[in-house]
């Protein structure tokens, strides 16, 4: 018999789109849960405009963007803006255990699916809402993405040289910590709910999570004054610290020398032993002050390698050192490949592809498991309708017939992708 | 002794933390949420109590770093290296639900306290080991620094200025994914142990954490072969066509992001509402009114000389405002996607975190002062997340746990501290 997984029976229903909704279900999906994601024709995730499409030929089922934090799941193409839609839909909400929602706060109140709402028929429903600044307040109908709203927390201005202007993270930073602590307090609501039979709702402003997750950098800021700003790649209290060049199309090694005895076994491993009796290095005091032609003697040496064999000649010595991985480098990574964080699938339009794990943890007795492609718009209506909601086949052909189950773009609507 | 009369989440369960960095934010947010986690620190005081300090005081008690990652905990002090503070650990194992450390691997097994040792302890056990690159494998012995972490999981590669080397984030980051993500992992194997009764191993993979972060671009080179390098400004679009839009932007009195993108929703409406505010104030042309920004402005049709054209005439806008102007009139009033590059001042006196009665202020008699914090990452509504503590002192609660609920006598514990054990 196969194993029982930890959420085996936990049902879903998921009113969410792009990043940090659909990973913060991910962790339970990857793990025995149904996740059910709602979308339509008329209002599909933006990330399936999102490239990497397979040969570069866009498509609403074609966005491995999607793929990564969709597969394990299920999908239903239902138009919330559909009066037998919007009915039908409360089918699903009476089967979850958890409704997670990530649109614009108020959208889910214009649909009449807020929390009050499903509470009044479901009081032990645990609903999850996460939103760029939170439900209340005067920015709760802020329209934003994760790259700004990383910004707003203050996370771009720490980023960068302290000679230029800020250099902010790529992509959609927040997005990749916030939906952590959701998977963590989803789970604590269930095991509440287990204990008490009561629901609630849990309510996420990502700009809160993301102060909160750099907590000392306001606090310095309050207590002492300061604003913290850029320092390129330094350590206050390291040195050597930082990325240097090596053989190769840009090629780098990042490398953390925390103390000065792993300063002298630097020294010794890389050849450089007339470094070791140089007052202007011998502590980390010195070579703090003398970092910047420390960093140029440092990249000099380390042009003359393969950023690999910096790596291996460091690490034998026990000292932190690590290629700069490229994308290229993340399929080839034979300690990724160890614990099996990709998982090569194949999906009906985009063809064989590597599915990312959501857990970055293994749990030793039920670990995480992707078996599923991401859906195709719309894929498991049927199943979903019929199987686990038990309607009968009718009732799912007027659906279909009225268009509130949607099968194709809207006329005269084009797809169209934004990256 | 005061009784608890909030219902929290977590309240029946016990955390032991061993971890340091920012690691310890997975137990404190455990923490947050109604656990009962004890911090365990060497006698000397954890390595962990860094910088930034309060007053600029560089003492281990006033680290506001400290402070930040261990609110909600109480905190004891033990020397887990010698066998009567070994002892003293798997006591305190007995009374636990969940164990999170973040040593080298193998270092506990060295000292007979690893997963295998404390089953045996207590069968049930959950322990969650956070460590650079997982347990096993080829790299699990490697040597980790937050540094060379961030480097191991693509993200480094992806961020900065093209022509500088790869760049960071000035606050370290990668310990505090993978802490957060323990904090999953603890809770998902105390979910599986609450229907199974069975214990197990957390894993986490501080590379995984950082791999996490890498938006779309692992994905770019597994479907297409695109490697895509650092460019800080922006953003690369449409696969492989080499085409990147511009994000972020100067303005009078600082920067700003704006995620000037077409094609698709929110980015048209956004697109259209910075054109009519352009054009009100003269400072669009007939051709820049003339964008269709779904149909002309999307990823398969771009090029870059019509994104520099635009572009240039954005940039000569925004240098007419400021930040408070394009986030209130911009952001909010015209909705155009724009969030401003904000520095810890401005997160400080943010009128939405204001509003939402987000800081926290949390006494300290040992200070004579009360310090500031930032409120918790999400509400829970039937199980509010309080501050119930601040961050424990060295050896704050060692009577109170070794003798109040070990048992251990007075002169015993006088007998330990004085060899330093404890």
């Amino acid at each position: 018999m196969e194993r029982k997984k930890p959420f085996d029976g936990i049902k879903v229903a998921e009113f969410a789109w792009v990043a940090v909704g659909p990973q913060s279900t991910k962790y339970l999906a990857d793990h025995g849960a149904t996740v059910v994601r709602i979308e339509s024709h008329n209002h599909f995730d933006l990330f399936r405009g999102t490239s990497p499409f397979p040969q570069n030929i866009p498509g609403l089922d074609r966005s491995m963007f999607y793929g990564k934090y969709n597969s394990n799941k299920y999908n239903i193409s239902l138009d919330l803006n559909h009066p037998e839609g919007n009915k039908l839909v409360w089918r699903l909400i009476e089967w979850a255990d958890i409704v997670i929602e990530s649109y614009r706060p108020g959208t889910m109140k214009k649909w009449g699916l807020d929390y009050e709402a499903v509470r009044k028929v479901k009081p032990e429903i645990i609903y999850l809402s996460t939103s760029m600044q939170g439900q209340t307040g005067p920015s709760a109908k802020y329209a934003g993405v994760g790259s700004m709203i990383s910004a707003v927390a203050g996370l771009g201005a720490i980023s960068g040289w302290p000679d230029r202007m800020p250099s902010p993270s790529y992509g959609a930073y927040s997005d990749y910590f916030c939906q952590r602590f959701n998977a963590a307090a989803l789970i604590a609501a269930l095991d509440y709910r287990r204990r008490t039979g009561k629901g609630q709702w849990i309510e996420q402003s990502q700009l809160e999570g993301s102060v909160y997750f750099v907590s000392p950098v306001t606090m310095d800021y309050s207590v002492n004054g300061r604003i913290m700003g850029r320092d390129g790649n330094r350590a206050p209290c390291a040195a050597p610290h930082g990325v240097y060049p090596c053989q190769g199309d840009d090629c780098w090694v990042a490398i953390a020398i925390q103390d000065d005895q792993q300063w002298r076994l630097f020294c010794e491993i890389t050849g450089n032993t007339e470094w070791v009796a140089n007052t202007d290095f011998s502590t980390i005091a010195a070579r703090k002050q003398n970092e910047d032609m420390l960093d140029k003697m440092v990249g000099q040496w380390t042009s003359g390698y393969k950023a690999e064999d910096v790596e291996v000649m460091l690490q034998n010595a026990g000292i932190p050192a690590c290629v700069v991985e490229k994308s290229s480098d993340l399929f080839k990574d034979e300690q990724l490949q160890h614990r099996g964080f990709y998982t090569w699938l194949e999906h009906p339009e985009i063809g064989k592809a590597a599915f990312q794990q959501q857990a970055d943890f293994i749990l030793s007795k039920t670990p995480r498991e992707i078996s599923k492609p991401s859906p195709c718009l719309g894929q498991d209506n049927e199943y979903v309708f019929h199987e686990l909601l038990g309607i009968n086949w009718d009732d799912i052909a007027d659906r279909l017939a009225d268009g509130s189950i949607t099968t194709g773009l809207p006329d005269g609507v084009t797809f169209s992708t934004n990256m | 002794m005061t009784k608890q009369t909030l219902q929290l989440a977590l309240e029946p369960y016990r955390v032991l933390d061993l971890t340091e960095g920012g690691n310890m934010i997975g137990a404190r947010f455990l923490g947050d949420m109604g656990a009962d986690v004890i911090k365990i620190e060497s006698p000397d005081g954890s390595p962990s109590r860094i910088g930034p300090y309060y007053k600029d005081i560089c003492e281990p008690e006033k680290s506001l770093f400290w402070f930040a990652y261990n609110v909600n905990k109480r905190g004891i002090t033990l020397d887990i290296t010698c066998e009567e503070g070994r002892e003293l650990l798997i006591k305190l194992v007995q009374t636990a639900d969940i164990v999170m450390e973040s040593f080298q691997p193998g270092y506990l097994q060295s000292l007979e306290l690893g997963y295998e040792d404390l089953c045996k302890i207590k069968p049930d056990i959950i322990m969650a080991s956070i460590s650079p690159f997982g347990q096993t494998g080829p790299k699990a012995h490697y040597k980790g620094s937050e540094l060379t972490n961030w480097a191991s999981g693509c993200y480094l590669y992806i961020c900065g200025d093209p022509d500088r080397p790869p760049n960071w984030i000035s606050f370290p980051q990668a310990s505090l994914h993978a802490g957060a993500e323990a904090s999953a992992g603890a809770m998902m194997a105390l979910w599986h142990r609450n229907l199974t009764g069975e214990g197990q191993y957390v894993d986490v993979s501080t590379q995984e954490c950082v791999v996490a972060c890498c938006f779309n671009t692992p994905e770019m080179w597994d479907l297409n072969h695109v490697e895509f390098t650092r460019y800080s400004k922006g953003i690369n679009i449409g696969g492989n066509t080499g085409v990147k839009i511009t994000c972020v932007f100067e303005c009078k009195d600082g920067h700003l992001i704006l995620v000037a993108q077409g094609g698709v929703q929110p980015f048209v409406n956004s697109m259209a509402a910075l054109a009519q505010w352009m054009a009100q104030e003269g400072m669009a042309d007939e051709w820049y009114m003339s964008l269709d920004w779904a149909e002309d402005y999307n990823a398969s049709k771009l090029t870059q000389e019509m994104i520099d054209k635009v572009e240039s005439q954005i940039i000569a806008f925004l240098k007419t405002k400021t930040k408070k102007e394009l986030y209130e009139e911009g952001a909010l009033k015209r909705r155009i996607l724009i969030g401003p590059i904000a520095t810890a001042k401005d997160v400080c006196e943010n009128a939405q975190l204001e509003a939402r009665n987000f800081w926290v202020e949390l006494d300290h008699p040992e200070l004579n002062d009360t310090i500031t914090y930032p409120g918790p990452p999400l509400n829970l509504s039937e199980t509010s997340i309080s501050y119930r503590r601040r961050a424990p002192l060295i050896g704050e609660h060692n009577s109170e746990i070794y003798q109040g609920e070990l048992g251990m006598t007075a002169e015993t514990l006088a007998e330990l501290e004085a060899k330093e054990v404890i």
